[in-house]
Formats: structure tokens, C-alpha cells, sequence
């Protein structure tokens, strides 16, 4: 790799101080899984890391109240994995985060961190987006909610300033919603994704009240599924709403091309899966 | 511009100081500065599982682990389990088992499973899996490794009875 400076202040208003706008090779560091690839591979060249690991520790804590579980955005994603709070709130993450990478990556890797690097692959970002989580950013001028659903901005781009940083995940109350989410993978179960859809559902039976799908992986960012959505909301699903729905989202989605499949076969697997995250979140557990 | 900074941790039980330039990985902390070798690169991207290091008692992958962030740290390797005479159960439930055939990947594994074996002393097929899900052996001896992690876990509970 190419050397760096790397700076560790011991607050987030220190590290957000140490951050400037203008200047795009200051770049904030958390556990530093993804960066250290993109560092490896010549692709990102900061010249000044700001490490957030010796930040106050309230940062990487989970807790669970009546409005839902917060998640300090320094958690890892092993911490979140073995969480009884977040297994009985959104059992949904657990289950997701058993096929996100692996061990060592996730005893490292943070909550925050898979949120600001806005990897469209990253299988967090479409879980928390369906179940309607939100972020408090952290920047020069204060403090910000933002809903992870307005968080992406692109390919690899949020709306994050550069100076800002997510201090807080605000996971709401499910009541009794039902959440499903499938990571399609055309290598090992856990690599990275050719497709994910999460789906958080509230419903009666196969009624559908009302939907919350996000896609990610085959999109150039993880994107809600709002034309599905309308096409399943007061509906009672069967093969053929199911269908319906799959054609909605291909209007909802820019898909992209790489290793793991071409656009058309990403599409085809987006038709097929929906429907099959709609199945398993009614038939399955709660949420 | 990028000065090396001195840093303090725990290496293996016994404390040690090192000179660290920002830019370098846990791997080669261990390797050039303290001769430890069982910790090696092979993918880089923390998919295989050969740089397997323990960090204040969690499992990373050494490759993509900034060297100045064990500060502090309590870190353990591969070298740290075998007295001069004496293997620990999962090293002779490798050997045993044949769980490798050229063994460039057999220390990570070996560290994978004592973490796991530490977290599950009776570990299920499928815990064992989804354990080492981040562990290739290009070699292919995953029948043999389930074997060894087994027989692993018998050898660890019959030495603590014992």
C-alpha cells in the first residue's frame, strides 16, 4: 500500500474537526475491512486516515427500548451478530449477518462503516433500509437525523458530507411486521451478492398491508422497491401479484453488470427473488 | 511525511515494542520485525483465512489489520500454542486427522478452530461450518478438517477432565 498519515483522536467532535470538506484525501477509518481492499488495490490513495477507533466508547454499544434498538455506529458487526437485543427486536439482522463474510471480517468490520462506504454489494444497508432505520450524523454544525433510505446517493456515494460522520442506527419498533431478506450469490454462500432483497412486511395472513422492499447488489445502489410496493400493498399475494410486483421493481432499479452476472440475468433473478422474500417474510417468523 | 511511531502490545504473553509506519499491515509487523511466520498473506483480502491473528481475543485477518492498531493490544499467533515438546489438542488433531496435505493454510485454520472450540467446546456440523466458511484450503481437505475440529473437541475435554 501507499503510505499515509493516520490520525487517532479520542472524541467523534475531534475526529469530525480533523475532517475537511474540501478535501477528498482526509478520509475516516473504522474498522478498515473494505478500505484496506481499496487501499490494496491502488483505488483509494488517502494521504490522512482519521481513526475512529479510539473515539468515546458509547459509540460502539447496542441498546434496546421501546422505540426500538440503537446501535452506536463503532459497533461490530460480530458485536450486532451476537446481540440477544437485536436477535429479539429484528431477528432479521442475525440472520443476515450469518452470511456476511466471514468471522474475521465481521470481529472487525463496523455498523457505521458498512453504511458510509455505500458499497451497493454490502448486505446491511438493504436490511436497515427495509426496516425503516434511521441515521444521527455527526458534523461540524452539530447533529443530523437522515433515514438510511436517503443515505445513498450512488454507486460508492452518500449524501454525507465530507466532515460528516454516523455516530447512531436508530433500528424502530416492528411490532408485528415480518422481515425476510435473500442474499443471492452465484459463488459461495458468502460471497459477495448478485442480488439482495430485503422485505419487511405488514400483514395478516397473506394479506399485505403494507411492504417495505429494497433491493441491492444488482442495483448501482441499495434502492427501495416503491413501484412493488404499490403493486402489493392492500393486496393478497398469489403467483400471479407476485409476478406483478417482480415486473413493478425492474422499473424501480438501476441495474448493473459485473462478475457475479450480465443486467438480463440479474434481472430475471430480481422477477424471481421478490417474490420469494415475499413468501418467506409472511410465512416466516417475526421480523 | 509518514514517520514510523512507536507502539506497545502484548505479543504472545510477553510485551513487546515495535517501529510502525502507518501503512503497514499486521502481517508484516509480525513478520518483519518479529521473525513470526505463521501468519502469512495469501489472498489479501481477508477471504482465505492464512493470516489468521487473534487481537485482544477475537480473530482478524492480519492482511487487512493496520499494524498501529494493536497498540495496546493483547495479540496472539499461531507460535503461541505449542510448548517446546508438546502441541496443543487442535494441532494434533490435525496431524492425526490429516487435515492438510502441503499446510499453507493449516496455522490459520489451527487458530480458526481454537477460537471456535473456545466459543463452541461441542461445535455442530454447522457451527464448525459456518465457522470456517473464511478458511480455503486449495488442497481440499474440509472432509479431513471436519474430522480433526471433532476429534479436536473430544482431545480438549478429555485433557480438561483429566
Amino acid at each position: 500500500m501507499i503510505p499515509f498519515e493516520l490520525a487517532e483522536p479520542t472524541s467523534l467532535a475531534a475526529a469530525v474537526k480533523l475532517l475537511d470538506p474540501d478535501d477528498a484525501t482526509i478520509r475516516p477509518i473504522a474498522g478498515g475491512t473494505a478500505l484496506m481492499l481499496m487501499m490494496k488495490a491502488g483505488v483509494f490513495r488517502p494521504e490522512k486516515l482519521i481513526s475512529l477507533r479510539k473515539i468515546e466508547s458509547k459509540y460502539s454499544g447496542i441498546s434496546a427500548g421501546a422505540d426500538g434498538l440503537r446501535i452506536g455506529a463503532m459497533t461490530t458487526l460480530s458485536a450486532l451478530e451476537q446481540s440477544a437485543d437485536v436477535r429479539k427486536n429484528a431477528p432479521v439482522i442475525t440472520r443476515t449477518l450469518l452470511t456476511l463474510s466471514n468471522v474475521r471480517v465481521r470481529n472487525v468490520a463496523t455498523v457505521g462503516g458498512a453504511l458510509a462506504h455505500g458499497d451497493p454489494h454490502m448486505d446491511l444497508p438493504p436490511v436497515l433500509m427495509a426496516l425503516g432505520a434511521t441515521l444521527t450524523v455527526i458534523g461540524p454544525k452539530g447533529e443530523r437525523k437522515l433515514a438510511v433510505e436517503d443515505l445513498f446517493a450512488g454507486y460508492y456515494e452518500t449524501v454525507l458530507e465530507k466532515n460528516e460522520l454516523i455516530a447512531e442506527v436508530h433500528v424502530p419498533a416492528q411490532g408485528t411486521k415480518k422481515a425476510s431478506y435473500f442474499k443471492v450469490t452465484t459463488g459461495s454462500a458468502d460471497d459477495w451478492p448478485a442480488l439482495g432483497v430485503a422485505a419487511v412486511i405488514e400483514g395478516d395472513g397473506k394479506a399485505i398491508k403494507s411492504a417495505r422492499i429494497v433491493a441491492s447488489a444488482a442495483t448501482d445502489k441499495a434502492t427501495r422497491l416503491k413501484s412493488a410496493e404499490a403493486v402489493l400493498n392492500g393486496k393478497t399475494v398469489d403467483d400471479k401479484l407476485l409476478k406483478q410486483a417482480g415486473e413493478a421493481a425492474l422499473q424501480d432499479c438501476e441495474f448493473i453488470a459485473d462478475v457475479r452476472g450480465s443486467v438480463p440475468y440479474k434481472r430475471e433473478l430480481m422477477k424471481v427473488y421478490l417474490g420469494r422474500a415475499i413468501r418467506e417474510a409472511l410465512g416466516g417468523g417475526t421480523h | 511525511m509518514t514517520a514510523a511511531r512507536t507502539i506497545t502490545f502484548k505479543l504472545n504473553g510477553a510485551p513487546v515494542t515495535a517501529d510502525v509506519k502507518p501503512h503497514h499491515n499486521l502481517v508484516e509487523l509480525l513478520q518483519t520485525h518479529f521473525g513470526l511466520t505463521g501468519a502469512r498473506e495469501s489472498c489479501g483480502q481477508g477471504l482465505c483465512g492464512c493470516c489468521t491473528v487473534v487481537v485482544n481475543g477475537k480473530a482478524v485477518s492480519g492482511c487487512l489489520y493496520l499494524a498501529l492498531f494493536v497498540d495496546g493490544a493483547e495479540v496472539t499467533t499461531v507460535e503461541s500454542l505449542d510448548t517446546r515438546d508438546k502441541l496443543s489438542p487442535v494441532q494434533e488433531a490435525f496431524i492425526e486427522a490429516s487435515a492438510f496435505q502441503c499446510g499453507y493454510c493449516t496455522p490459520g485454520f489451527i487458530m480458526m478452530v481454537t477460537q471456535l472450540l473456545d466459543q463452541h467446546p461441542d461445535p455442530s456440523d454447522d457451527q464448525i461450518k459456518h465457522y470456517l466458511t473464511g478458511n480455503l484450503c486449495r488442497c481440499a481437505t474440509y472432509p479431513e478438517v471436519m474430522d480433526a475440529v471433532k476429534l479436536a473437541a473430544r482431545k480438549r475435554k478429555a485433557g480438561a477432565t483429566a
